[in-house]
């Protein structure tokens, strides 16, 4: 008996270890990314992000403050004093140079002599001392190179920027409202659709049903790229024209084949002699697919709903293609995103901090809904 | 009353006679963020000179988008493209209309090297026939090299004239233990095109500019001698360990964007950079051009007497749907202010010769605009004139591969190919 439960255990701990191992490999991109998110543009070009985690010794280039402005004459000198980094920083300088070629020169405390007679010398938290002779000290303050212990430093400005800036606020609580209007019926409407078609697929007898279901399956694996073009022409056509009527539209035909296809496999898997009890009661089709299949089917509906929910919030083709028009009246989380990255892009920071901002709703969805999601996925494979 | 009656008279007539000259104009274009901005205001100064309702958007996805559009049917009115081979696609199809009948002679009389701006914007029409469509509007000179001036002091190097000067000075930081150049060609799904660039102005400093010319159109093959040469003078600064920052073999997987930043590192990776006139956008923040980095135009050779080649490259605005608006814009960018707005901003250089030079924002933007005024042979890049296939596919990808150690021989034969493929 002991050596089964104890075989049992040691499995049951090489299932969590395996699990713990996936989560983990799985988070680490977005933990990475989540770093990155609090960190400037140039941490994020110059270090990988495990490397803020702690204290890091870093090579930086640093100015002594400009003499024309700064300057003071004592003792006969020309004298400029201050402090390398910005206030609040606790830096400790370990070496220090003056020239790019010899960045390690100098210990603090040391004093280098600069060309024309001008010395500086810098200590170990970054004051400086910068003099000149008697001659005016101009052009720009003197570049100092050091290697300094620095400590964790995040920044919340990249938040700041995105959602507080003026500019950016009113873009994005418009992109947000305008993605709530794409998402919403963009959602609804395929599952009302879906829902009906699903229970003619399944419980209704006509002929031509298999051929029906065969040729929805199929039509799962047409890419929707295909499509952009005729279907916008028929839009214009037909005068819906860009708009959130022809975003709805799209959604729901692109997302009609996979709603159908789950719903329907849910429904059959339901019990036949509930239906037939049903009808031998005098139930007719449509209070059978209201009263019994629809209230049965409620964790497939919830699952196809965040899927879809998913998908829309994050689509960025279909929105470009049958919503945002010339005018720049209407547009979406993901395009104000894309806008704020710049004409060529390369502004990582924006990019980490907007992921985060635009995951927030549908992580929300997810973790309200997602008991329904596994039960769901689920759908007519067991019993 | 009765007054009033006529008052209020005469304004609904006055509204309604401004409602019929004022219609909207749409312009779609690749400029996002900050860009976008200036765009904007360059617009807005056109919204209030002709009361037209002006809108702009902007995609990084231009091509594909205005394609889509074009095809369907819900084309913007002015469309700017960051290249003319898509416009002449474009054109071939019917989706532009021509420009007013004396625009060609106005670009001619007021753009430095006018014909050549001309030939760039004129292509064959659905019936063949030659017509000019496209307007350029804001150029970039790309025969630039960037470098940081108090690393060259601090090392005592001076900015070379010549390109014997300049691989004479790469030859020498080596020998003072350091790297010379920071080269980087990742652009995600463009990756190789900076190194495009580089083949190209190699090629105006080792062929005369008709070889050029003939090159873009593959009269001269794309693996002629003269092209391999281009190439292997390429492959003289990016294939060296000792030339390039992280060694050759990292010179393809470096982000164009990223690569200028070894220049201000401490101890410096690098100490020169050749890439276009808008890397500053990417240098660190803080940095000052022309005072943290400066510039200097990438020489030519003293030897070879081909005189001072400018590659460059520009937008071009053209109409996509016709409209009134749409004329009347095209029409107000020939104005000195149009030019000089954006001047006065960040980012432009213009051909333009009746604008004030005095309005550029700064100094070294007249420097750059001054070497696209004097420059002997102005060609525009060469892979944005090249069909899609070769100059935005197997043109950037050969690269890749010959940076990779390919040579030269057999990645030009494999352009070459797909370009008889297109054929």
């Amino acid at each position: 008996m002991e050596n089964i439960v104890g075989g049992k255990s040691a499995l049951v701990w090489a299932v969590h270890l395996s699990v713990g191992l996936l989560v983990v490999l799985w988070l680490f991109p977005t933990v990475g990314l989540f770093v990155s998110s609090f960190r400037t543009a140039d941490q994020i070009s110059s270090s990988g992000w495990w490397s803020s985690l702690g204290e890091v010794q870093q090579n930086l280039v640093l100015r002594a403050a400009d003499p024309d402005e700064f300057r003071v004459e004592r003792d006969g000198r020309y004298v400029v004093e201050g402090t390398l980094f910005e206030e609040g920083v606790a830096a400790k300088i370990t070496v220090w140079g003056t020239s790019s070629r010899r960045i390690d020169e100098f210990k603090p405390g040391d004093v280098a002599d600069l060309k024309k007679g001008e010395t500086i010398t810098v200590d170990a938290v970054g004051n400086y001392l910068w003099s000149g002779p008697e001659e005016r000290m101009k052009g720009r303050g003197q570049r100092v190179f050091v290697t300094a212990q620095t400590p964790p430093d995040f920044t919340l400005a990249n938040y700041d920027n995105m959602l507080f800036e003026e500019d950016n606020l009113e873009g994005m609580s418009n992109a947000f409202f305008s993605t709530l209007t794409v998402t919403i019926p963009a959602t609804i409407i395929p599952i009302a659709i879906a829902a009906f078609a699903a229970y003619a697929l399944a419980w209704m007898e006509f002929p031509g049903r298999s051929l029906l279901i065969a040729a929805v399956v199929g039509l799962l694996v047409v890419p929707l790229q295909l499509a952009l073009i005729p279907l916008l022409k028929l839009h214009l056509g037909i005068g819906i024209g860009k708009g959130y009527l022809g975003v709805w539209l799209a959604h729901t035909g692109f997302g009609l084949p996979l709603a159908i296809y789950l719903l329907r496999n849910y429904m059959a898997s339901l019990p036949r002699d509930i239906i037939e009890n049903a009808r031998v009661d005098g139930a007719t089709d449509f209070q059978i697919f209201t009263r019994i299949i629809l209230p049965l089917s409620y964790p497939a509906l919830a699952s196809f709903a965040i899927f879809q929910f998913l998908w829309t919030w994050n689509d960025l083709l279909v929105a470009k293609v049958f919503l945002i028009d010339a005018t720049g009246e209407t547009t979406v989380m993901t395009n104000h995103i894309v806008e704020l990255l710049g004409t060529r892009g390369g502004n990582w920071e924006i990019l980490a901090t907007a992921a985060f901002v635009s995951i927030a709703v549908p992580l929300l969805v997810f973790f309200l809904m997602q008991r329904y999601l596994v039960r769901g996925l689920l759908a007519g494979s067991v019993k | 009353m009765k007054k009033l009656v006529i008052a209020a008279a005469i304004a609904v007539w006055l509204l309604t006679t401004q409602s019929v000259v004022a219609e909207q104009v749409t312009v779609f274009g690749p400029w996002l963020g900050p860009d976008q901005e200036m765009v904007k205001k360059v617009l807005s100064a056109f919204a209030s000179d002709s009361g037209h309702d002006v809108r702009y958007v902007g995609s990084d996805s231009f091509e594909q988008q205005i394609m889509v559009d074009a095809e369907a049917g819900s084309a913007p009115n002015v469309a700017v493209f960051p290249q003319p081979g898509l416009a002449m696609d474009m054109a071939k199809r019917g989706f532009l209309t021509p420009l007013a009948a004396d625009t060609a002679d106005w670009v001619r009389k007021n753009y430095a090297a006018g014909d050549s701006w001309v030939d760039l914007g004129t292509y064959a029409d659905k019936n063949g026939k030659p017509q000019l469509f496209g307007f350029f509007y804001k150029v970039d000179v790309k025969s630039l090299v960037w470098y940081v001036p108090e690393n060259f002091e601090d090392a005592g190097y001076e900015v070379p004239q010549t390109m014997e000067e300049l691989k004479a000075l790469t030859k020498q930081i080596v020998a003072d233990g350091d790297t010379p150049w920071c080269i980087g060609l990742g652009s995600g799904g463009a990756t190789g095109w900076p190194a495009t660039d580089w083949v190209e102005d190699m090629m105006l400093r080792t062929q005369s500019p008709d070889v050029y010319d003939q090159w873009v159109t593959n009269q001269v093959k794309f693996n002629d001698p003269r092209v391999i040469e281009a190439i292997e003078e390429f492959g003289y600064f990016a294939r060296n360990d000792k030339y390039v920052a992280g060694g050759a073999a990292t010179v393809a997987s470096t982000d164009f964007r990223d690569s200028p930043k070894g220049m201000f590192s401490s101890p410096p990776q690098c100490y020169m950079h050749r890439q276009a006139s808008f890397i500053p956008a990417f240098f660190p923040e803080g940095a000052v051009v022309g005072e943290d980095a400066d510039f200097f135009y990438f020489p030519a050779y003293a030897g070879k007497e081909l005189g001072k080649p400018v590659l460059g490259a520009g937008t071009l605005w053209a109409i996509t749907k016709d409209s009134k608006g749409a004329h009347d814009l095209l029409k107000w960018l020939r104005e000195p202010k149009a030019h000089e707005i954006w001047m006065a901003l960040k980012g432009f250089l213009t051909p333009h010769k009746g604008v004030d030079p005095n309005k550029f924002s700064d100094p070294t933007l007249r420097k750059m605009n001054d070497i696209l005024l004097t420059a002997t042979t102005f060609r525009f890049d060469g892979s944005d004139l090249m069909p899609g296939g070769v100059g935005a596919g197997t043109f950037w990808t050969g690269m890749v591969d010959y940076t990779g150690g390919k040579s030269a021989e057999a990645v030009t034969q494999e352009i070459q190919k797909s370009w008889d493929a297109l054929k």
